[in-house]
């Protein structure tokens, strides 16, 4: 299958780097193609200009300047999303990318005001995060970016796009086991993918 | 009272223009003094970099890279977002006023114990205000509405809940109407003109 891994932490030395590693690592022991996009190395800009506010709904002008990242993700038959969770949602480098890259024409069209998902290519979401806060707090707050993906993204993507969330919670008092533990677990799951 | 209200909306013809403009005009009618922080027009930067990410937990030093915007948090006594939803959520560049402002040592002191306590509590009272393409039901019974929860259950939770809170959101801006535009802000005027 063909991955697009979106990977947002600004440390090369963080463990959301070892994570988006094993990932790339086990998926690439089974054949199969992964494109990494590395938001921060990339200088990746998430504030979506007056200029290009401005043609967000013309289908065809909205992608100039990011003809790239639009390519990459129609590419893609499984998404995947590596990054630590700040204030129980998505760091601003990937937001933006979704509020700039996730534009009409690529990912939905609007026909009547209804709104047809486009990316029918996509088969999986996986999405490897890291949070400071208990499960059961994120829970309490809303889980606002889990509820995003897993309902917002979702609905973009193919029918019966599987979703699947790996979160190491507690991070401030995790240890060199619970972070070993997490690393195995993803190795399993991505092994898993056929 | 003291407001900081921040706006993210690059472009000055929008109806979020709009709608900043009547909030402003409400609040100062009120007897309020307002501080405008226009995210796009100050050139914000919303991407917390590596050395902030690495100084994150040094209190207070955490605060020098985001100084003036962080002495504009802790002066107010009422803080009015005004933003559009994308995709569900905030604009990127204000999710990153809350990932490089909100610091530990500023809305929030980790005890000795490890358990977070609240900073903001000289906050009195928060109102979010959104537009969104989409229906209502779409944004809050689909996707649990993200935005609302980003102002209101965190704020709730930063001020300890002390603060009065108000959300009020413009729904299916892709089908709206002169009208319905109209009386939204007429409803912002009458809330934000009713601030004491």
């Amino acid at each position: 299958m063909k991955f697009l891994l979106v990977y947002a932490h600004p440390r090369t030395d963080s463990f959301c780097h070892a994570l988006k590693e094993k990932v790339t690592a086990t998926l690439a022991k089974s054949g199969h193609a992964v494109d990494v996009l590395d938001l921060y190395a990339e200088g990746f800009q998430p504030a979506m200009s007056a200029e290009e506010r401005g043609r967000y709904h013309d289908e065809k002008s909205n992608l100039d300047g990011i003809e790239r990242y639009a390519a990459q993700l129609t590419a893609a038959e499984g998404l995947i999303f590596v990054y630590p969770t700040w204030w129980y949602g998505l760091p601003a480098i990937l937001k933006g990318w979704f509020d700039r890259v996730w534009a009409p024409g690529v990912v939905f069209e609007i026909n009547g005001g209804v709104i047809k998902p486009l990316l029918t290519g996509v088969k999986s979401i996986h999405v490897v995060t890291t949070m400071g806060a208990p499960w059961w707090f994120a829970w309490m707050m809303g889980h606002p970016g889990r509820m995003f993906l897993r309902m917002g993204v979702k609905r973009m993507c193919g029918p019966g796009c599987r979703f699947v969330w790996r979160a190491h919670d507690r991070m401030d008092s995790s240890t060199p086991e619970s972070r070993a533990a997490f690393l195995a677990k993803v190795e399993r799951v991505f092994a898993k993918i056929t | 009272m003291k407001i900081l209200l921040i706006s993210a909306h690059p472009v000055e013809t929008s109806f979020n223009a709009a709608i900043q403009k009547t909030a402003i005009a409400a609040l100062t009618r009120a007897g309020h003094q307002v501080d405008h922080l226009d995210l796009y027009a100050e050139n914000f930067n919303p991407v917390l970099s590596r050395e902030e990410r690495l100084g994150y937990h040094e209190i207070p030093a955490n605060r020098g890279p985001v100084a003036p915007y962080v002495d504009r948090l802790m002066a107010a006594e009422g803080i009015v977002f005004v933003f559009p939803t994308w995709c569900y959520g905030l604009p990127a560049i204000l999710k990153g006023w809350f990932d490089r402002v909100l610091l530990p040592g500023v809305s929030f002191n980790l005890g000795e114990d490890g358990i977070a306590r609240p900073a903001l509590t000289h906050i009195k009272r928060v109102i979010g205000i959104s537009t969104y393409g989409r229906p209502w039901w779409v944004a809050t019974f689909l996707v649990g509405n993200p935005p609302k929860k980003q102002i209101m259950r965190y704020f709730r939770l930063l001020t300890a809940g002390r603060a009065k809170m108000n959300w009020l959101a413009h729904y299916d801006m892709n089908r709206a109407t002169d009208k319905t535009r109209g009386d939204f802000l007429a409803k912002i005027d009458r809330t934000l003109g009713g601030v004491r």
